[in-house]
């Protein structure tokens, strides 16, 4: 007997950032295939720089993803700035993690509520909630718009910011603007702790339960945070960055313009619940204490478990940035630059994007682009998607096509995938 | 508009940052009375691609075949289209080597791979559809949406910019990052709107919001001041590439500036 199948489908995932679709094929014996068709054009990042200044191309490595273009841009001039042989000063160095906190502030803030939240309120769309869950709306406008204006004071704006250049800054806000600063993200707090537990409510669907390997970077200085030079995974391994295409497969697959990745062989997951698992030991103050208490909701095996996540973090940034602040106005004045001389050289930064590991890997050669790579979050994300879109699929298969196609949208929601970032790994 | 405006917010290739940039304007809550969003998947479940609108916002530069289509139905769909931000205005970053054959860039990228979808070199929509109103920038500023948006939808229409970046950055008081700093600053060639933000930090102007119109985008003057900096010919255009690599103006006035110069 031939069995039929049918193409369940979404040609375009709402409430994502890019354009990707989901294709379940089901017939009476169950789930045939699962894809997640990435459909975004190729942009050709590491094509179009090649042999391009190094600055110019450090201006349009940003324009990768406007959800986490500060994070493009500190990764992709940390590359640059070990390629060619400088180190930052140390209040250098703290003030653009507290520039990448704002990008994370506001990539979370506008994942959970703008993107997530509706789902679990019964809306399409955030929209439709602004009168019935006003509160809710104005946290989420708040704690958005404190990452932005961060984004906008460090990075010059809060989409593509250039005032980031190797040696450091192009100018630096004054002290009185840090000490305001240091004030919003006290007063955003509450705001962020309301949130985790708001997500702490939150149904995480068990159908999609089940063993996970999460690779985080291993923060610098024994702090949770976003810049690292080792990948540590939850397998218990652990590499120096530079090492990690011995460690992560890439290959193409033809239903997406983004690449797969594997790790030894097999799907793995980035993102904030992978830094959670892998780093939560290095947590402090209130984040550590709502670890502590909400431990078995924020487990290792569960995709949704990454909402609240990232609601941990909005805590744990917010306060991370005062102390980091604290740091730089501790070395007040400031010089934001320093001079550099562009040597030849190679370089790999690996940091936290608020989506999960971000790797840039430059060769500059007499000032410019000998070689980039640049792999981002969401490529890796995508075999593990495909394997829980398919564990969600194979419980929902007889239910209504349009109750199936609601689920599998919920489990690629929860990884907050970037689908722009995906779309144009290279390996040269 | 004195029913609800119909609004469709629509993406191609590109980084979503029209979008989020859209998306982050407060006063948009405001304007849910005056509108009605047909088509927003960035926000939005229910979007309606094929829902006929008032004003059709595309973000993203043409890059596939199937982009190809799509915009072709939105022109069907719509009343006003408004080509939003430097991809789908001039094509995007994603056009800086336009020249360069696609089959080199796809097997630098993707190897011998195969994938099911048809990917072409990035082109501004303008290429394929009539755009009625264009609204500059990578990304736009929140002011430039404002302004469009609140124009269009008492029944009046936008004026264009035509004057340079430079205007604004002397006006803010700024020291000349092009004159005094030495700097490959694109200020002068570029389309104003911005308040001068980069070079409000000491950074040059890299173009974002693309060469001014009206042919009065003189690359040719800046290509001497650059040339007498010491820039060579190919480093020229391609900073000036950078977000307008299909002005069809571009190439031929540097050529001008260097003929019959030795470098």
């Amino acid at each position: 007997m031939n069995n039929v199948y049918i193409p369940i489908t979404v040609d375009h995932i709402a409430r994502v950032e890019g354009k990707g679709g989901v294709e379940i094929l089901v017939g009476d014996d169950g789930v045939k295939e699962v894809r997640l068709n990435i459909i975004e054009g190729p942009r050709f990042f590491e094509a179009i720089t090649l042999g391009k200044k190094l600055d110019e191309a450090l201006a349009v490595y940003p324009r990768i993803c406007s959800f986490c273009s500060a994070a493009h841009k500190l990764t992709a001039v940390e590359a640059a700035e070990k390629a060619i042989g400088f180190t930052p000063r140390e209040e250098i160095q703290a003030l653009r993690e507290v520039l990448y906190i704002g990008d994370m502030i506001e990539s979370h803030a506008l994942h959970l509520y703008l993107l997530v939240l509706p789902d679990y309120l019964g809306y399409s769309g955030p929209l439709h909630m602004v009168d019935e869950y006003k509160k809710e709306i104005g946290i989420a406008l708040d704690l958005k718009n404190l990452g932005s204006w961060i984004m906008e004071v460090l990075g010059s704006r809060a989409i593509h910011q250039e005032n980031v250049v190797f040696g450091g800054f192009g100018k630096l806000p004054g002290k009185a603007t840090l000490e305001l600063m240091k004030k919003r993200l006290q007063e955003a707090l509450p705001k962020a702790e309301y949130t985790f537990e708001l997500f702490s409510k939150l149904e995480q669907y068990k159908e999609v339960e089940g063993p996970i390997t999460h690779l985080a970077v291993k923060p610098r200085g024994d702090v949770y945070g976003i810049y690292g030079d080792y990948i540590s995974a939850s397998d218990g391994n652990e590499f120096p960055s530079e090492d990690y295409k011995e460690h992560i497969k890439e290959f193409v697959v033809e239903h997406s313009f983004a690449k797969h990745s594997h790790y030894h062989g097999k799907p793995f997951m980035v993102g904030a619940i992978s830094r959670v698992v892998n780093n939560w030991k290095l947590l402090y103050g209130k984040a550590k204490e709502l670890y502590e208490s909400h431990r078995n909701l924020l487990r290792p095996t569960n995709p949704f478990a990454n909402n609240l996540a990232q609601a941990l973090e909005l805590v744990y940034f917010a306060e991370r940035a005062i102390d980091l602040i604290d740091e730089a106005l501790a070395k007040w004045p400031i010089r934001p630059r320093d001079e550099v001389e562009i040597k030849d050289g190679f370089g790999v930064s690996t940091t936290e994007a608020p989506r999960g590991i971000l790797i840039y890997a430059l060769e500059v050669k007499d000032g410019k682009v000998a070689y980039a790579d640049i792999i981002t979050p969401t490529a890796f994300n995508l075999a593990m998607m495909e394997q829980h879109v398919r564990m969600m699929a194979e419980k929902h298969y007889k239910d209504e096509p349009e109750r199936l196609k609601y689920l599998a949208e919920m489990v690629v929601r929860a990884y907050d995938p970037c689908i722009s970032c995906s779309v144009h790994v290279a390996k040269l | 508009m004195r029913r609800k405006a119909k609004i469709g917010f629509y993406a191609l290739t590109s980084c979503y940052g029209c979008q989020l940039q859209f998306a982050m304007i407060d006063e948009l809550v405001q304007a849910l009375e005056k509108i009605g969003i047909e088509c927003w998947f960035m926000l939005e479940r229910n979007s309606d691609e094929n829902a006929q609108v008032d004003i059709a916002l595309i973000e993203g530069s043409v890059s596939t075949e199937e982009e190809v289509e799509l915009v072709k139905k939105i022109r069907e769909n719509a009343k006003i289209v408004v080509a939003v931000g430097s991809c789908a205005v001039q094509g995007g970053v994603q056009s800086w080597e336009k020249d360069k054959p696609l089959e080199e860039l796809w097997k630098t990228v993707y190897g011998d791979g195969k994938v099911k979808f048809k990917p072409k070199m990035a082109e501004p929509v303008e290429n394929y559809i009539k755009v009625d109103y264009r609204i500059y920038g990578c990304p736009p500023e929140k002011k430039d949406f404002i302004y469009a948006l609140g124009t269009l939808l008492i029944d009046s229409w936008p004026e264009d910019i035509d004057y340079p970046v430079c205007l604004e950055c002397r006006l803010k008081g700024n020291p000349c990052v092009l004159i005094e700093k030495g700097e490959p600053c694109l200020g002068p060639i570029t389309r104003a709107g911005c308040d001068a933000r980069c070079p409000s930090y000491g950074i040059a102007c890299i173009g974002c919001r693309g060469a001014i119109g009206y042919d009065v985008a003189w690359f040719d003057s800046l290509a001497r001041t650059f040339r007498e900096k010491g820039l060579t010919k190919e480093e020229i255009l391609e900073r000036m590439k950078i977000f307008n690599a299909h002005n069809p103006k571009l190439e031929e006035m540097v050529e001008k500036v260097f003929q019959g110069v030795e470098e």
